[in-house]
């Protein structure tokens, strides 16, 4: 199974990336390393790599932070924690591409309502165009990224908040320790597991997104809003490229990117661990 | 987040493992893979489905019948082709690319003589690869000059533009007529680039190629998309960023809400305003700035992949398409026009359609013929855009097509 299902595919990457192919896909021969030697000779490349970082680190970062929030909002008592709960599950349950058109039309410069709740707010004098505008473009689409990011991100935190025992707690608040200090002192070490488990995922999830980037960035030309994931696409068939092989050997360098990301973040995170 | 569609490579690469699957070849195959482009939800799958039914019944032949939306119909026939797949037919708006590869049949041996000679003639010229047709048409449309009367009416205007200088002066007066509205709804996104390009170059006495060369970047051309980048940035007269809207989902949805004065159209667009019934609109000719008017014409094709023994199976399933009864039914069900001396006669009687029939004499095609003009389209798509915003450097961006449409031209 896992032979059939990772090990095969990624053969046939690799090798794949070792190819010429025609326009139609036809395979010309091996080519050896030349398709990674122009991967890197591509113009569009230093470009593509740093909207990656931005996209997969913001994303991941916010997603984080807001999910801390609302899994400790979560996890206490209150009237409809049942609906809230159930609701957060919603645009994880949505399909990206759904998800992905439908804030399309959120940000549309003409009929969005984003632009009609913020000007009748008096936030702008004029509306803008999100998807269109290279200022907001990134913005627009990390905002969604986050969006359905949330819900994973905070049921993870979620579980790991509520395996905390209470007495813990309790002990805490004997020792006379304010909200904070028993948050930074109890709380974020016992959630470190949880933590651990959330980001590491989401940077494999949020790194390999396709469904955003490429529905909210259709309408741009050229590859100025392009992550890597969506820039093999275009190499492969949206491109005067139109390469399979160069294709394939970014596809092959994203599989390594991932991997030692989450490799690196890893060992940071055990070797301040150990200092501490 | 979920995993869907992300990696399409590697999916495809998996898809492709569980998909491959022998076929026995003593004596014609058992069964033929016809892969179709899906035009609409609501006529491609139903008519396509019904053909490969009466095929079967009268051939004994299966059809793996496969329609696939334009999103990613590039994308699975590459996958196919790589693992050595292909399709036995197969419709597409590109064919030179597969003909150079020497992965079609020459459409002399896969059709009666009867249904090659129905053809309309130009739309024979633009399947031809160095002399020899492989891209059989299977339909065609016209673009045309929508405007909408209402507007035209308040902008106290009285007929369509027939020159460059006339449509800026409408465009304008219907800008000043405020409250949103846009004069000329300009798609230069990814999605068409190339189409909505075609257009404005020929109405200035442009082309693509003067005979075997390249001439994208000539004189001529800067004007014209100087002129377009001017509609955008000096008269101010179209939608917000121009180089980045795309036809479908922007200039046709502006111009369905009534938003905008004009805009460049098909049949397919015609109807979909008739069955809204939302907004008034008339159709006419480019607005020209040199002789008359041109409009572009688009042909798609049908293309036989040789395999071992399918000749006479794809033959069949061509000449069944070709019957004047089933093409024709399926055309006008889709909204497109004919490219049979035959359809054309029996579709003339729709007063409709008159325009678009009008216009198609006088069409021009992209340089489908070429091989490639396949990368150089993706390459108009993904960089024109880009000429016509604030600070674009239309010669520079032209420059740039120019040299790598001569490259790829050497190129593989």
């Amino acid at each position: 199974m896992i032979a059939a299902v990772i090990v095969v595919p990624a053969v046939q990457l690799a090798r794949a990336s070792l190819g010429q192919y025609s326009i139609t896909g036809l395979y010309q021969g091996a080519v050896g390393a030349r398709n990674y030697v122009r991967l890197v000779q591509q113009e569009a490349l230093p470009a593509v790599v740093a909207n990656t970082v931005v996209w997969v680190v913001t994303v991941v970062g916010v997603t984080l932070l807001l999910s801390l929030g609302l899994a400790q909002f979560l996890a206490k008592e209150f009237p409809g924690r049942a609906l809230v709960r159930w609701a957060l599950i919603v645009p994880w349950a949505a399909s990206l591409i759904m998800t992905s058109k439908l804030f399309v039309w959120i940000y549309d410069y003409y009929f969005g309502i984003l632009n009609h709740a913020l000007l009748s707010l008096g936030v702008l004098d004029r509306p803008v165009d999100w998807l269109g505008d290279d200022r907001t473009v990134m913005g627009a689409m990390i905002a969604v990224g986050v969006f359905v990011s949330l819900p994973f991100t905070t049921y993870v935190l979620l579980a790991g908040l509520q395996s905390i025992p209470a007495d813990v707690y309790e002990a805490a608040r004997v020792d006379g320790a304010s909200p904070w200090r028993v948050y930074r002192s109890v709380t974020v070490p016992l959630l470190r597991p949880a933590l651990l488990v959330a980001t590491a995922l989401n940077i494999i999830y949020v790194f390999n997104s396709f469904p955003i980037v490429w529905t909210l960035n259709d309408r741009n030309p050229g590859f100025g809003h392009d992550t890597m994931i969506t820039y093999m696409y275009k190499i492969a068939f949206k491109s005067a490229l139109r390469d399979v092989g160069l294709a394939a050997a970014l596809g092959v360098v994203n599989v390594l990117v991932t991997l030692a990301a989450v490799l690196v973040y890893l060992r940071a995170v055990r070797w301040r661990e150990q200092d501490a | 987040m979920r995993r869907l569609l992300e990696r399409p490579v590697l999916a495809a690469l998996v898809f492709a493992l569980f998909a491959a699957c022998g076929r026995g070849d003593s004596g014609g195959p058992a069964a033929i893979k016809v892969v179709i482009a899906e035009y609409s939800k609501d006529h491609t799958g139903p008519f396509w489905r019904g053909l490969a039914e009466q095929y079967t019944k009268q051939s004994k032949v299966k059809v793996d019948l496969q329609v696939v939306d334009w999103n990613s119909i590039d994308q699975q026939v590459s996958t196919m082709i790589q693992n050595n797949q292909p399709p036995d037919v197969l419709n597409l708006n590109s064919f030179s690319s597969y003909a150079k590869d020497g992965l079609l049949y020459a459409a002399d041996e896969v059709l009666s003589p009867k249904t090659r000679d129905d053809f309309l003639e130009a739309f024979a010229r633009g399947g031809t690869y160095r002399g020899t047709l492989y891209g059989v048409p299977i339909l065609s449309s016209a673009r045309a000059f929508f405007y909408n009367k209402a507007l035209f009416a308040r902008a106290g205007i009285e007929a369509p533009p027939k020159t460059w200088d006339e449509f800026v002066q409408d465009a304008r007066q219907l800008q000043a007529l405020g409250g949103g509205i846009i004069g000329y709804a300009l798609p230069l996104g990814p999605e068409e680039a190339q189409a909505e390009w075609s257009i404005w170059m020929w109405n200035n006495g442009g082309d693509w190629k003067s005979g075997e060369r390249w001439t994208i970047n000539s004189d001529r051309n800067v004007q014209t998309l100087t002129f377009l980048a001017d509609l955008a940035n000096r008269h101010r007269v179209t939608q917000v960023n121009p180089g980045k809207t795309n036809r479908t989902d922007g200039a046709f949805q502006l111009f369905k809400d009534g938003k905008v004065g004009m805009v460049m159209g098909f049949s397919p667009l015609a109807r979909q305003l008739d069955a809204e019934g939302k907004v008034q609109y008339g159709v006419a000719t480019m607005p020209t700035n040199v002789g008359a008017p041109v409009t572009l014409g688009v042909e798609d094709y049908l293309m036989a992949f040789k395999k071992k023994g399918n000749r006479e199976a794809v033959k069949g399933f061509l000449d069944l398409y070709y019957e004047p009864a089933n093409i024709t039914r399926w055309i006008a069900a889709e909204g497109f026009l004919p490219v049979t001396k035959s359809g054309l006669t029996q579709m003339s009687a729709d007063g409709k359609l008159k325009p678009y029939l009008d216009a198609l004499p006088n069409a021009k095609l992209v340089p489908t013929t070429d091989p490639a003009w396949d990368k150089v389209k993706l390459d108009v798509q993904q960089t024109l855009g880009l000429a016509v915003q604030p600070g674009g450097k239309p010669r520079e961006v032209l420059d740039r097509l120019q040299k790598n449409a001569t490259a790829a031209e050497g190129g593989r």
